[in-house]
Protein backbone atom coordinates (compact mmCIF):
# COMPACT_ATOMS: atom_id res chain seq x y z
CA UNK A 1 0.00 0.00 0.00
CA UNK A 2 0.82 3.58 -0.86
CA UNK A 3 -0.46 6.91 -0.14
CA UNK A 4 1.18 10.34 -1.64
CA UNK A 5 -0.18 13.70 0.73
CA UNK A 6 0.43 17.23 -0.67
CA UNK A 7 0.07 19.08 2.56
CA UNK A 8 0.38 22.71 2.57
CA UNK A 9 3.02 23.73 5.44
CA UNK A 10 0.94 24.99 7.81
CA UNK A 11 -0.18 23.88 11.60
CA UNK A 12 -3.45 23.27 10.58
CA UNK A 13 -2.76 20.50 8.74
CA UNK A 14 -1.89 18.33 11.29
CA UNK A 15 -4.76 17.38 13.03
CA UNK A 16 -6.51 15.68 9.52
CA UNK A 17 -3.17 14.89 8.55
CA UNK A 18 -2.69 12.11 11.45
CA UNK A 19 -6.25 11.19 11.29
CA UNK A 20 -5.55 9.48 8.32
CA UNK A 21 -2.40 8.42 9.06
CA UNK A 22 -4.26 6.86 12.33
CA UNK A 23 -6.39 4.81 9.90
CA UNK A 24 -3.66 3.47 7.64
CA UNK A 25 -1.62 2.65 10.77
CA UNK A 26 -5.44 0.92 11.59
CA UNK A 27 -5.51 -1.02 9.10
CA UNK A 28 -2.08 -2.18 8.52
CA UNK A 29 -2.18 -3.75 11.61
CA UNK A 30 -0.38 -1.76 14.09
CA UNK A 31 -1.15 -2.20 17.76
CA UNK A 32 -2.75 1.33 19.11
CA UNK A 33 -0.03 2.34 21.44
CA UNK A 34 2.85 2.34 18.44
CA UNK A 35 0.11 3.49 16.09
CA UNK A 36 0.18 6.61 18.58
CA UNK A 37 3.70 6.84 18.86
CA UNK A 38 4.26 6.51 15.32
CA UNK A 39 1.76 9.55 14.64
CA UNK A 40 3.81 11.23 17.13
CA UNK A 41 7.42 11.07 15.56
CA UNK A 42 5.54 11.73 11.85
CA UNK A 43 3.72 14.84 13.46
CA UNK A 44 6.97 16.14 15.06
CA UNK A 45 8.70 15.73 11.38
CA UNK A 46 5.98 17.89 10.03
CA UNK A 47 6.12 20.88 12.66
CA UNK A 48 10.23 20.75 12.31
CA UNK A 49 9.74 21.56 8.63
CA UNK A 50 6.80 24.19 9.30
CA UNK A 51 8.99 25.86 11.48
CA UNK A 52 12.78 24.59 10.35
CA UNK A 53 13.17 24.98 6.88
CA UNK A 54 9.67 27.18 5.69
CA UNK A 55 10.02 29.53 9.08
CA UNK A 56 6.35 29.63 9.28
CA UNK A 57 5.56 30.88 5.30
CA UNK A 58 3.96 29.17 2.42
CA UNK A 59 5.16 26.17 1.43
CA UNK A 60 4.42 22.03 0.18
CA UNK A 61 5.06 19.43 2.06
CA UNK A 62 4.60 15.68 0.50
CA UNK A 63 4.49 12.88 2.40
CA UNK A 64 4.69 9.43 1.07
CA UNK A 65 3.21 6.74 3.17
CA UNK A 66 4.26 3.32 2.39
CA UNK A 67 2.93 0.01 3.91
CA UNK A 68 5.43 -2.95 2.99
CA UNK A 69 5.05 -6.35 4.78
CA UNK A 70 5.66 -5.43 8.68
CA UNK A 71 7.10 -2.29 8.03
CA UNK A 72 6.19 1.54 7.56
CA UNK A 73 7.86 4.08 5.55
CA UNK A 74 7.25 7.50 5.83
CA UNK A 75 9.13 9.83 3.18
CA UNK A 76 8.67 13.75 4.05
CA UNK A 77 9.62 16.46 1.22
CA UNK A 78 9.99 20.20 1.16
CA UNK A 79 10.93 22.90 -0.71
CA UNK A 80 12.18 24.94 2.23
CA UNK A 81 15.60 25.71 3.89
CA UNK A 82 18.04 22.94 4.42
CA UNK A 83 17.19 20.84 7.71
CA UNK A 84 18.94 17.85 8.83
CA UNK A 85 17.51 16.71 12.30
CA UNK A 86 19.86 13.62 12.22
CA UNK A 87 22.42 16.58 13.01
CA UNK A 88 20.81 17.69 16.21
CA UNK A 89 22.34 16.48 19.00
CA UNK A 90 20.53 14.31 21.74
CA UNK A 91 19.03 16.67 24.46
CA UNK A 92 20.00 16.06 28.14
CA UNK A 93 17.02 14.78 29.79
CA UNK A 94 15.24 15.87 31.69
CA UNK A 95 15.01 19.00 30.10
CA UNK A 96 13.91 21.82 32.62
CA UNK A 97 13.11 24.86 29.46
CA UNK A 98 10.92 24.27 27.36
CA UNK A 99 11.25 23.20 23.74
CA UNK A 100 14.00 20.78 22.30
CA UNK A 101 12.11 17.62 22.52
CA UNK A 102 10.72 16.76 19.00
CA UNK A 103 13.73 15.30 17.21
CA UNK A 104 13.87 12.82 20.52
CA UNK A 105 10.83 12.03 20.17
CA UNK A 106 11.63 10.61 16.45
CA UNK A 107 14.73 9.39 17.51
CA UNK A 108 13.45 7.05 20.37
CA UNK A 109 10.25 5.63 18.04
CA UNK A 110 11.11 5.35 14.90
CA UNK A 111 13.94 2.20 14.08
CA UNK A 112 15.63 4.93 11.04
CA UNK A 113 15.56 8.11 10.89
CA UNK A 114 17.53 8.83 7.47
CA UNK A 115 18.13 12.34 6.26
CA UNK A 116 18.83 12.89 2.32
CA UNK A 117 21.54 15.57 1.88
CA UNK A 118 21.93 15.26 -2.12
CA UNK A 119 18.51 16.76 -2.90
CA UNK A 120 19.53 19.75 -5.13
CA UNK A 121 16.49 21.87 -2.86
CA UNK A 122 14.59 21.32 0.12
CA UNK A 123 14.87 18.54 2.27
CA UNK A 124 13.84 14.74 2.13
CA UNK A 125 13.66 12.76 5.66
CA UNK A 126 12.92 9.26 5.61
CA UNK A 127 11.23 7.52 8.66
CA UNK A 128 10.94 3.81 9.38
CA UNK A 129 9.32 1.59 11.47
CA UNK A 130 9.32 -2.16 11.92
CA UNK A 131 6.98 -4.51 13.58
CA UNK A 132 9.46 -6.48 14.93
CA UNK A 133 13.01 -5.25 15.45
CA UNK A 134 15.69 -7.00 13.24
CA UNK B 1 -9.01 21.75 21.02
CA UNK B 2 -11.40 22.57 23.81
CA UNK B 3 -10.11 24.64 26.82
CA UNK B 4 -12.21 25.81 29.73
CA UNK B 5 -10.75 27.91 32.85
CA UNK B 6 -12.91 26.95 36.35
CA UNK B 7 -11.97 28.68 39.33
CA UNK B 8 -13.05 26.36 42.81
CA UNK B 9 -11.51 28.58 45.37
CA UNK B 10 -7.84 28.94 45.11
CA UNK B 11 -7.51 26.44 42.55
CA UNK B 12 -7.70 27.64 38.82
CA UNK B 13 -8.83 24.13 36.87
CA UNK B 14 -8.05 23.88 33.43
CA UNK B 15 -10.61 21.36 31.28
CA UNK B 16 -8.66 20.29 28.43
CA UNK B 17 -10.36 18.33 25.49
CA UNK B 18 -9.29 17.12 22.23
CA UNK B 19 -5.80 17.31 20.50
CA UNK B 20 -2.74 19.07 21.64
CA UNK B 21 -0.12 19.63 19.19
CA UNK B 22 1.44 22.68 17.40
CA UNK B 23 -1.79 23.95 15.97
CA UNK B 24 -3.95 24.49 19.60
CA UNK B 25 -0.82 25.02 21.88
CA UNK B 26 -0.50 28.76 21.63
CA UNK B 27 -3.98 29.04 22.78
CA UNK B 28 -3.73 26.86 25.85
CA UNK B 29 -0.19 28.62 26.38
CA UNK B 30 -2.01 31.84 26.36
CA UNK B 31 -4.43 30.42 28.89
CA UNK B 32 -1.81 29.47 31.25
CA UNK B 33 0.61 32.88 30.25
CA UNK B 34 -2.69 34.59 31.83
CA UNK B 35 -3.15 32.30 34.61
CA UNK B 36 0.98 32.59 36.09
CA UNK B 37 0.87 36.63 35.11
CA UNK B 38 -1.33 36.77 37.76
CA UNK B 39 0.10 34.28 40.12
CA UNK B 40 -2.49 31.88 40.43
CA UNK B 41 -0.99 30.14 43.47
CA UNK B 42 -2.68 26.48 42.46
CA UNK B 43 -3.47 25.24 38.70
CA UNK B 44 -4.68 21.73 38.27
CA UNK B 45 -5.03 20.99 34.72
CA UNK B 46 -7.71 18.11 33.98
CA UNK B 47 -6.24 15.68 31.26
CA UNK B 48 -8.39 13.25 30.79
CA UNK B 49 -9.89 14.60 27.78
CA UNK B 50 -6.65 15.11 25.72
CA UNK B 51 -6.35 11.55 23.72
CA UNK B 52 -2.72 13.04 21.78
CA UNK B 53 -0.15 15.27 22.67
CA UNK B 54 3.06 16.55 20.96
CA UNK B 55 5.98 18.22 22.19
CA UNK B 56 4.81 21.36 21.80
CA UNK B 57 2.42 20.59 24.28
CA UNK B 58 4.89 19.26 26.50
CA UNK B 59 6.79 22.49 26.12
CA UNK B 60 3.44 24.83 26.95
CA UNK B 61 3.40 22.84 30.31
CA UNK B 62 6.79 22.97 31.25
CA UNK B 63 6.66 26.81 30.60
CA UNK B 64 3.84 27.21 32.68
CA UNK B 65 5.44 24.98 35.50
CA UNK B 66 8.67 26.80 35.80
CA UNK B 67 6.75 30.13 35.76
CA UNK B 68 4.71 28.69 38.78
CA UNK B 69 7.61 27.93 40.32
CA UNK B 70 8.93 31.05 40.68
CA UNK B 71 6.42 32.42 42.73
CA UNK B 72 6.12 29.42 44.67
CA UNK B 73 2.55 28.20 43.22
CA UNK B 74 1.44 24.51 42.66
CA UNK B 75 1.32 23.23 39.30
CA UNK B 76 -0.77 19.40 39.01
CA UNK B 77 -1.38 17.24 35.87
CA UNK B 78 -4.68 15.13 36.99
CA UNK B 79 -5.89 12.28 34.56
CA UNK B 80 -3.47 11.22 32.17
CA UNK B 81 -4.95 9.30 29.07
CA UNK B 82 -2.57 6.23 28.45
CA UNK B 83 -1.33 8.42 25.06
CA UNK B 84 -0.17 11.67 26.96
CA UNK B 85 1.27 9.88 30.12
CA UNK B 86 3.57 7.72 27.10
CA UNK B 87 4.35 11.46 25.98
CA UNK B 88 5.76 12.24 29.44
CA UNK B 89 7.21 9.26 29.89
CA UNK B 90 9.61 9.47 26.41
CA UNK B 91 10.88 12.82 27.74
CA UNK B 92 11.50 11.69 31.01
CA UNK B 93 8.98 14.20 32.85
CA UNK B 94 6.92 11.98 33.85
CA UNK B 95 9.22 12.42 37.37
CA UNK B 96 9.77 16.12 37.15
CA UNK B 97 6.03 17.26 36.92
CA UNK B 98 3.46 16.42 40.06
CA UNK B 99 1.04 13.90 38.30
CA UNK B 100 -2.27 12.17 39.81
CA UNK B 101 -4.14 9.81 38.76
CA UNK B 102 -7.35 11.49 39.78
CA UNK B 103 -9.32 15.24 39.92
CA UNK B 104 -10.15 14.31 43.45
CA UNK B 105 -6.72 13.26 44.54
CA UNK B 106 -5.16 16.41 42.51
CA UNK B 107 -7.68 19.15 44.59
CA UNK B 108 -6.82 17.13 48.05
CA UNK B 109 -3.06 17.81 46.88
CA UNK B 110 -4.07 21.28 46.76
CA UNK B 111 -6.02 21.47 50.24
CA UNK B 112 -9.79 21.25 48.57
CA UNK B 113 -12.02 19.10 47.23
CA UNK B 114 -13.69 19.16 43.99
Amino acid sequence: MEKRFELIASSEVLPPFRKELRHILARAGWEKKTAEEILLAVDEALTNVIRHAYHGNSGVITVLVKVVDDRIEIVLEDQGEKFDPTQVPPPKLPRHKPGGLGIHFIRTIMDEMIYDGQVPKGNRLRLIKRKTKI
Amino acid sequence: MKISVVGQGDIQVLELSGELDYHSSPELREKLAELTAKQAPKILINLSGVDYMDSSGIATFVEAFQKTKRYQGRFILAELTATVRSVFEIAKLDNIFEIAPTLAEAASRLGSKT
